[in-house]
């Protein structure tokens, strides 16, 4: 009788209405109070009008042919036009670089078993894959080249098989592969004097988002291991070190990084010999390496201040030799604990890439600017260049932070 | 031990085994290596300069410049010294991060609350607008305004706004006060700035009383009364004994047959493009960075101070923004010295910052001091920040205990 | 390499002589000298800021003694890097904190010393470990990493990691204080039969229950000298100083 009432449990009942589904959600969210009432109208109103006329504009006035007129330059600048590549087409050699990076991603996706590698080594394929189909007219875009931008697809399929059935399937071959496919890439653009086919072209005609990818991925590179030891320097007991370290940060830090550059086209040339081969680009990869390392310090000193020193105690407990605790304990955890602000940071060097312009490099910036300026009659088109190039910059850099927030999860960190 | 080995060692330990010579022969031999490098590059610089003729020295600083420069905030003209040039465009700098800095700071507060609001809308389109602007290059961003304050009509058919603001490709114009009388006009800026002192005091002074009596006063608006009367009559005192009031406004009006503004103040189109441009790219980054300090103060704060009567506002102001504060402070002066670095890009869009005219000094003087300068002239600057920063961490480590 | 050879004895596997530690102007250690046999487990006991943490630290040079000497296993402690390598690899020691190595899988925690440092092939060390699993009871946890394991789970993974390295002596700095009660017995239970099957420990813990069984000596340690010792009977039985008593009675 009382048991019976007692153990018999309550019904379960479906809640309200009004406390579900979207209206429920609505209900919560959007107009809990009259002033998030007023907010949402607000908002709702001036997000309609901002689409009614920015897509009336995107699809009925704006005129998007400046870009295609534009066209292959925005990729690699002047590298394709007669005074660089005298009497050949020299277009086939960015793109076999292309197939080159295409080949390695295949190869990574393989190592890496899939998720986020896959999806940019798809993603980079089927695009190039995708823009052998550009509505040009074949004398504009002849033959040869959309061939070449469909061949990333076997491209990548051979990398990814080279993977998986030979014994270069290891993090460390696709590594040395990435590397080599890098130099050979610059080899390949700036060609080898006396060679058929590959005849030398100039630095300065370099150019398009081409430069910024290749002058990103050369600072990226580099200045993690100069920022790693420019961070152990700091942290260093010898004042000496110690400060000179701290002057170097500090000074790459204080000075914006157009004025380095501009500085270096006079400096570097004087602190060499007369005679000594150099050009705009290396000292534009020399100066933008530096100036991200003295950030990357200041970030991986920040890592390894946030870590627990038992770490490296129980690690020199063990018989570790000090390096060794350094380079398989204290470094991989500071930098996994750095992983944001070394993301970003690696972000900035792609936008900065394209301040080159100061040295007179043509990056896809600079070349679509200089296009307003030399053709008049694209002067009312200059809106939608610039937002086409901020919607490619934007693709980029948005893919940069997704890869990091995958690279987190799956390094636990927050969790571990 | 045999004798050549007992010279080598330390501590009766051989120095290639012993613990303490490893550390510092390991960390001396990198220090040589730096300060070899080092040398190398500046003296091979200073061998080139002499051996290749290259010009050098500050004897230039008192030559005439010869140059106009484009907007100034100084009076300037052609026949002005190099040294004076540089220091006019060392204020355009100066003055166009200090207006920045204000401008970024109200406009990323603002996106970052609405970041953190339960609409769920805002937050989202705040969202849209960090991640936006956050990722595209400054200097993109700076030609999309450019070109968009270009295509502004001309001056004879731009916007006119109730007679007193311009706006067309030359710039926006817009009534601003002019010195009447100089003399005056220093004097009561002087007793203004005395006056806000006063009020000031006023305020405090109110404020302890109320705390200790608790009487209620309102103190701010005491303050402000006492500050805002005494520059009244001072105002009214000078403009008597004077010429008339110290400052006029001044108003913009179209002169001449092509109708050119005179008068008031003209923001250049250089000027608005890159204010525009610096503001809405450093406001993102605020934003973020104003979001991570509110969350970083525990949920337990805010509900603890709710659960003791505190109305939302009042949890804001003294529980919630002082504990966000000290999150917040370091990476926002952090972005104050960017944007002040960014402010070079302004040559790309004509603007005579300090890096445009340092680099159009160098075609007639010569290049290695002007790079002196200006490398002073900016870590001036970063040291300034840095410094700022530094005070603030450390009056909030006494005050954390 | 080693001081004075006649006054060696082959069982004496840790001899401490006169060793003074100072941090700064803090004198922590004042003059300690014992010897401990091989096989022998010692439990070291006494107030916080006593010394005895640092004690143990310096014998596998964590922290370094400034005058005295100590010798273990024949090898004198110096500033030597042969020396302390060599200690290193015989010398284990258990944390309060686990300090495992969050970013590795357990079994890479285990078998990353054997292989970088006594140069191991890659199977056998993987061998080794599973085998310290199964002796320390977990070997289902191999493949996780150690934020997903329990914390009496991760001390018994940091005594399988040290034992990785077949060391000589086991150190134990506080194993079971960072525990929930519940997981101080399974630790308890690995380092008994540890110690049953002869392992030379030292142990820093306040679990007299444990002592009382497992102890061949206890040592008191009071502002950095070593303030009594003698067997757990006599230790608790019949205690000397008025400091031993007092503490005794504290904590039990």
């Amino acid at each position: 009788m009382l048991t019976d009432s007692n153990t018999m449990a309550s019904p379960v009942l479906p809640p309200p209405r009004s406390e579900t589904g979207v209206v429920g959600r609505m209900r919560a969210n959007l107009f809990n109070s009259r002033f998030n009432s007023a907010m949402t109208v607000l908002a709702v109103i001036v997000i309609a009008l901002a689409l009614w006329f920015g897509l009336g504009w995107i699809l009925v006035d704006a005129d998007w042919t400046v870009i295609s007129t534009l066209g292959g330059r925005m990729i690699i600048g002047q590298y394709n036009i007669e005074a660089a590549c005298p009497g050949q087409n020299c277009f086939w050699r960015p793109q076999a670089g292309l197939l080159l990076v295409t080949l390695v991603l295949g190869m990574a996706w393989q190592v890496a078993g899939g998720g986020v590698t896959k999806r940019i080594a798809l993603a980079v394929a089927g695009v190039a894959a995708a823009f052998a189909f550009l509505p040009y007219a074949f004398s504009q875009m002849g033959l040869d080249v959309r061939l070449l931008l469909l061949a990333n697809l076997p491209a990548l399929a051979v990398g990814w098989s080279l993977a998986r059935y030979t014994k270069l399937g290891t993090a460390s071959w696709t590594a040395i592969l990435s590397v080599t496919a890098f130099v050979l890439t610059l080899v390949l653009l700036r060609g080898i004097p006396g060679v058929p086919f590959l005849q030398p072209v100039s630095v300065i005609f370099w150019g398009g988002i081409m430069l910024n990818l290749m002058l990103a991925v050369a600072g990226i590179g580099l200045s993690f291991p100069i920022g790693i030891a420019l961070a152990l320097g700091r942290r260093s007991e010898l004042q000496v070190l110690k400060l000179l370290c701290i002057v170097f940060i500090e000074t790459f830090r204080g000075v914006p990084l157009i004025t380095l550059l501009f500085m270096s086209q006079v400096l570097v040339p004087l602190a060499f010999p007369e005679d000594f081969p150099q050009n705009s680009l290396m000292r534009a990869a020399i100066v933008i390496t530096l100036f991200s390392s003295a950030y990357m310090a200041e970030n991986i000193r920040g890592g390894l201040q946030s870590l627990h020193p038992g770490q490296a105690e129980a690690a020199r407990a063990l018989g570790l030799p000090g390096w060794q605790t350094m380079l398989f304990i204290s470094l991989p955890q500071a930098i996994r604990n750095v992983i944001p602000p070394i993301v970003g940071q690696f972000i900035s060097l792609f936008k900065d890439t394209s301040l080159v312009y100061i040295i007179g490099m043509l990056d896809v910036v600079e070349i679509s600017r200089a296009f307003i300026q030399g053709n008049p009659e694209f002067l009312a088109n200059a809106k939608e260049l610039f937002i086409f190039l901020a919607l490619v910059f934007w693709v980029f850099t948005y893919g940069m932070s997704y890869v990091s927030r995958r690279v987190e999860q799956h390094l636990g960190v927050g969790e571990r | 031990m045999p004798t050549l080995l007992r010279y080598l060692s330390y501590q009766g330990v051989p120095i290639w085994r012993n613990v303490y010579a490893i550390q510092w022969v390991s960390q001396i031999a990198s220090g040589i290596l730096v300060v070899v490098l080092v040398a190398w590059f500046f003296v091979n610089i200073g061998n080139a300069i002499q051996e290749r003729d290259i010009p050098y020295g500050f004897g230039f600083l008192s030559r005439e410049y010869q140059t106009p420069i484009g907007q100034h905030f100084l009076d300037y003209k052609s026949s002005d010294t190099f040294l004076y040039a540089f220091v006019v465009a060392a204020t355009n700098t100066i003055v166009i991060s200090i207006i920045g800095v204000a401008l970024a700071t109200a406009l990323g507060i603002f996106v970052g609350v609405c970041r953190m609001s339960s609409n769920w809308i805002i937050a989202k389109a705040a969202l849209v607008y960090i991640e936006f602007f956050r990722n595209v290059p400054l200097l993109v961003q700076l030609f999309f305004w450019f070109y968009i304050v270009l295509a502004l009509p001309p001056v004879r058919e731009g916007y006119v706004i109730s007679q007193r603001f311009y706006i067309n490709n030359a710039g926006i114009s817009v009534p601003w006060p002019a010195v009447n009388d100089a003399g005056m006009a220093v004097t009561w800026l002087l007793t203004a700035a005395v006056a806000v002192v006063l009020g000031w005091a006023v305020h405090s002074r109110l404020t302890r009383r109320e705390r200790n009596t608790g009487t209620p006063s309102n103190s701010q608006a005491w303050g402000i009364a006492t500050a805002a009367s005494i520059g009244a009559v001072a105002w009214l005192a000078l403009s008597v004994a004077g010429d008339g009031s110290p400052f006029v406004i001044s108003q913009p009006e179209p002169q001449g047959t092509f109708g050119r503004i005179s008068g008031g103040f003209t923001a250049p189109g250089g000027m608005i493009a890159l204010l525009i441009g610096l503001v809405t790219y450093t406001a993102s980054f605020i934003a973020e960075i104003v979001r991570a300090g509110v969350q970083s103060v525990g949920r337990g704060q805010t509900e603890a101070a709710r659960a003791v009567g505190l109305s939302a506002l009042s949890t804001l102001r003294n529980v919630t923004f002082p504990q966000a504060l000290r999150v917040i402070v370091p990476p926002m002066i952090s972005q104050y010295l960017n944007l002040t670095k960014n402010s070079s890009l302004a040559g790309a869009i004509g603007y005579s910052d300090l890096t445009n005219v340092a680099k159009t000094m160098t075609q007639t003087a010569p290049a290695v001091s002007i790079f002196i300068m200006i490398m002073a002239a900016y870590l001036a600057m970063s040291l300034t920040f840095s410094l700022i920063g530094n005070l603030y961490n450390r009056h909030i480590r006494f005050n954390a205990s | 390499m080693v001081a004075n050879e006649e006054t060696i004895r082959t069982d004496e596997i840790i001899i401490c002589r006169d060793v003074h530690k100072w941090y700064g102007n803090f004198h922590v250690l004042r003059g300690i000298s014992t010897t401990i046999k091989r096989g022998e487990v010692v439990v070291v006991f006494g107030p916080s800021g006593s010394g005895k943490s640092t004690f143990i630290r310096t014998i596998n040079r964590l922290e370094e003694h400034q005058r005295g000497e100590i010798i273990v296993d024949g090898i004198e402690l110096t500033n030597d890097t042969r020396n302390i390598d060599a200690i290193r690899r015989d010398v284990g020691i258990v944390f309060q904190s686990f300090n495992l190595f969050p970013h590795l899988k357990v079994m890479s925690n285990i078998t990353l010393a054997p292989i970088k440092v006594r140069k191991l092939p890659a199977k056998q060390a993987e061998t080794l470990a599973m085998e310290l699993l199964e002796r320390v009871g977990i070997p289902e946890q191999a493949e996780k990493y150690p934020a997903e394991l329990s914390g009496g789970q991760q001390q018994r993974v940091a005594i399988a990691r040290a034992l990785a390295m077949q060391p000589k002596i086991m150190l134990f700095d506080e194993p079971t204080s960072a525990l929930d009660p519940e997981m101080i017995k399974e630790v308890l239970d690995v380092m008994r039969e540890m110690a049953t099957s002869g392992m030379t420990m030292i142990v820093i813990t306040h679990e007299m229950g444990f002592a009382r069984e497992v102890a061949d000596r206890m040592m008191m340690f009071d502002e950095g000298i070593i303030m009594e010792e003698g067997t757990p009977d006599q230790i608790f039985g019949n205690p000397q100083h008025e400091r031993t008593k007092l503490f005794l009675s504290q904590i039990i």
